[in-house]
């Protein structure tokens, strides 16, 4: 018998054009999701809890990525053994009135994320001195051509580089040149001063790590995987590596920021203020590298968003999605998808258009969809019917049910903030 | 049947339009012939086996009791739009509702769930069912996908149309699909098996290619339930078409082994090899054990060849004769292969020795005197190329000679198999 070519490496690649997302599925669907994660209003955030609270917060990140492992963990658990993404569960256990009330809200909160994606393309490359008038048609451009025609193997390797790229955060750390001992200090001793203003802030963090589009991207990226149960422990494990990364790379930026903003005092809003204010603090290459973080996570959100919020409505009503589909084929898929691209650069480049109500309203949704969608994700997972032997256990339903306690209160508060309550 | 004309006048009384839509009747209060309150309707339940499925029984949720309870369908009185009126005495004949493997559950397992149209040999999505009332009985008709279901089930149909008409003078239409193309799937892990629409057109009449598509859309348990429900040469096609190898693996491991082994029988041995080489070695080993002996010798032998070479391409099914024989010999032969052959294009003619001396075509077989020996008409010109040749200089063989099939020789010359242009396109597209 021949051994030798059972062992064999298979040589001939045979992978089809089914979706962008099985291609990204390759790479890992917990590590890509998770570097999404890290987009324009993340890196914002993160950077502002640098700024303001120096590495007082820095511990927070520890749970928050916790709950992100066992949020995480759910989807892809589901994502196995039913084969089945989390819009097509909702839809088939809760109904059509449910399911398109849901899904309105995700796009309408997607489509502040995609909106805030094109405002980070613009204010990253405004520091390079390039014009958003510019800057943000060309994104929109190249992030739809992409997806519209792009060859797999080449949007393979851009956005393998995308997550590469994540790595000038932490250059730009170590060239920040953070107090080392005060970082092992906070996160051996993690000090609960707690102000109103630092839960705000840590609030803020949990809602910008934790986001309602990630449940469902994630969990359609393990099922265009075909990823086999007995392949599942490997699936966990990406998604712990990529809620681990996320969490580095957002210490990182907090530490950046703390090391310098918060010595000096100084107050940002935004990623790009961040980006600017650390030039004659730390150097114009921290600054550079800051601001080409931001734009290399900006672009890398802007076309995965619109991407996985087409792919998920469709899936829920039934409609034809998918790459490889002509327009004619799957009309409402590639419809969708370039309205949102296209409203979402638009947005950007109405002169004078003030960004911030509509980052608020896209943050009060996201606020308000989050509990509804983790409540309907713990019925799921518990439904016999549907997950047979691998529902939750008893101690991890607790754990898992706390999780989502802690996550839809501080959700409320978050949102009662916002709101002004 | 207990059902009186009277009571069939009053049904088509109380619904002028004979169609109804299971979202209209689904919640619907159901009252006692007195007209006291009993519950709500959550369910109805359909005998699967006709052409189109009668409704058997309706599931009620009853007020201030656990679980589901189940009545016979005779026993509605009238279907009123308001209410769901019993007959008197109805009530004893409420029980916990059960559900049969011929049986079917219209809200638990239909609406909203996937379906397979084996008519338009596509996937769909269930948003509403479309019933008919043919005498006292509610039949299951249509199926309907389009985006006025889902519209109708929010309760924004008349505003939609309105909307619509105003607009455009435009009103989007009803999308069916008749229940007899409709085969419907399992919808959870309580049943592993396939409730067949048995009068309907069957599944495996779906061109493999097209069923291929189905599966590859489908989740991981539909997907095998549909594979285990197809023939074993259906499902060997269908293995061929599935593009993704991991899938291709997942499904020969989703069958009983000896089934699995019977289905790579059938395979064509080119195929039935690159999808060995893909499975673990063990599980690999296990199947070929169980192969019968012709079909395990001719994979053992593909399995040799190195992948990128001729030899990995290659099957060996192919049709060769004596170059002595006649024509109406070779005919007879023939008709005597009973193996499906991949390519009929070219007949191969070789020495006693099995030597390739030429090759022939079909249509000399057809057109010249049965008479003549075979060495007479071939074509002793022949281009071949060794089972170690690179796969891409095959390739560029096909493309410049625009060959239906290429024959492989050892090095004695003797035919060891052939490559078709159906592989060689396989390999392009894949590319």
């Amino acid at each position: 018998m021949a051994d030798g070519i059972l062992n064999a490496e298979p040589v001939r690649k045979r992978s089809r054009w089914k979706g962008l997302l099985l291609f990204l599925a390759v790479a890992g669907p917990g590590i890509i999701t998770s570097n999404v994660d890290n987009d324009a209003g993340g890196i914002a955030t993160y950077s502002m809890a640098g700024a303001h609270f120096g590495t007082n917060l820095l511990w927070s990140l520890i749970p928050i990525m916790v709950a992100l492992i066992i949020i995480q963990e759910m989807s892809a658990r589901m994502g196995v053994v039913t084969g089945k993404g989390l819009s097509d569960l909702i839809r088939e256990r809760f109904g059509v009135k449910i399911t398109v009330s849901l899904l309105f809200a995700l796009i309408l909160t997607n489509f502040g994320n995609v909106i805030a994606e094109f405002a980070g393309v613009a204010s990253s490359l405004e520091i390079f001195h390039v014009p958003k008038y510019v800057s943000v048609p060309l994104a929109a451009a190249v992030v739809w051509l992409i997806v519209v025609k792009g060859n797999y193997r080449s949007v393979e390797k851009i956005f393998l580089w995308a997550c590469v790229f994540y790595v000038t955060y932490i250059v730009a750390g170590f060239l920040a040149k953070p107090d080392w001992t005060a970082v092992g200090h906070t996160l051996i001793a993690p000090s609960f001063k707690m102000s109103s203003e630092s839960l705000g802030m840590i609030i803020g963090l949990v809602g910008t790590t934790i986001a309602p589009w990630m449940q469902f991207y994630l969990q359609a990226a393990v099922v265009e995987k075909n990823i086999a149960l007995k392949d599942y422990k490997h699936c966990r494990l990406d998604v712990i590596v990529g809620s681990f990364v996320v969490t580095i790379v957002a210490g990182f930026i907090v530490l950046t920021c703390a090391a310098t903003l918060f010595k000096t005092g100084i107050r940002v809003e935004t990623a790009a203020d961040a980006a600017l204010a650390l030039a004659p603090l730390a150097g114009k290459y921290c600054s550079a590298l800051f601001a080409f973080g931001l734009l290399n996570a900006s672009l890398f959100a802007a076309s995965i968003l619109p991407l996985s919020t087409a792919f998920v409505v469709c899936e829920g009503m039934g409609w034809e999605a998918g790459v490889n589909k002509k327009f004619s084929e799957a009309p409402q898929f590639y419809g969708l998808y370039s309205v949102l691209i296209f409203f979402g650069a638009a947005i950007i480049l109405i002169p004078g258009i003030p960004l911030f109500p509509v980052m608020y309203i896209s943050q009060v949704l996201n606020g308000l969809l989050l509990p509804v969608i983790l409540v309907f994700m713990l019925l799921l997972i518990n439904n016999k019917k549907l997950m047979g032997a691998y529902t939750g256990k008893r101690a991890y339903n607790v754990i898992s049910w706390t999780t989502v306690g802690v996550l839809v209160v501080l959700s409320v508060v978050y949102l009662g903030s916002l709101l002004g309550i | 049947m207990a059902t009186s004309e009277n009571s069939i006048v009053e049904i088509l009384d109380a619904n002028v339009n004979l169609f109804l839509f299971f979202s209209d009747i689904l919640g619907r209060p159901v009252v006692g012939a007195d007209g006291a309150p009993i519950g709500k309707i959550a369910d109805l339940k359909v005998k699967l086996g006709e052409l189109f499925p009668r409704v058997s029984s309706l599931a009620v949720r009853k007020r201030r009791q656990k679980g589901l309870w189940e009545l016979d369908w005779q026993q509605v009185q009238d279907l009123n739009s308001n209410a769901v009126s019993l007959r008197a005495g109805a009530e004893q004949g409420f029980r916990p509702l059960e559900v049969k493997n011929d049986e079917i559950l219209l809200r638990d397992e239909l609406l909203d769930k996937q379906v397979v149209d084996t008519f338009g040999a596509k996937i769909e999505r269930v948003n509403d069912i479309h019933l008919l009332i043919v005498k006292q009985d509610l039949r299951l008709v249509h199926i309907d996908y389009g985006i006025r279901g889902i519209i109708r089930r929010l309760g924004w149909l008349r505003a939609l149309d309105a909307a619509t008409n105003w607009l455009f003078a435009y009103q989007i239409g009803e999308k069916m699909i008749s229940w007899k193309f409709i085969q419907p799937l399992l919808s959870g892990l309580v049943r592993g098996s396939l409730k067949l629409n048995v009068t309907s057109r069957k599944i495996h009449e779906i061109h493999p290619s097209d069923l291929a598509d189905i599966i590859e859309e489908l989740d991981t348990l539909n997907r095998s339930s549909v594979f285990r429900a197809l023939d074993l040469q259906t499902a060997a096609q269908t293995l061929e078409e599935v593009e993704d190898p991991k899938l291709q693996v997942a499904l020969i491991e989703s069958a009983p082994a000896d089934r699995a082994s019977d289905i790579l029988e059938e395979m064509a041995p080119d195929e039935a090899t690159d999808l060995l080489a893909d499975l673990p070695e063990e599980k690999a080993q296990r199947l070929m054990r169980t192969m019968e002996k012709p079909s395990r010798e001719v994979i053992e032998g593909l399995l040799q060849f190195k992948e990128g070479t001729a030899g990995s391409l290659m099957t060996t099914d192919f049709f060769a004769v004596g170059k002595d024989r006649t024509i109406g010999e070779a005919i007879e032969e023939f008709r005597k292969t009973t193996y499906p052959l991949e390519s009929v294009a070219y007949i191969y003619v070789t020495d006693k020795d099995g030597r390739l001396v030429g090759v022939s075509t079909l249509r000399h077989l057809v057109i010249c005197e049965r008479d003549i020996p075979l060495r007479k008409l071939m074509n002793p010109h022949l281009i071949s190329v060794t089972p170690e040749e690179d796969a891409d200089i095959v390739k560029d063989l096909f493309k410049k000679y625009k060959f239906l099939a290429l024959p492989v020789v050892d090095e004695e010359r003797r035919l060891t198999g052939i490559i078709t242009l159906k592989d060689i396109m396989q390999e392009r597209f894949e590319e």
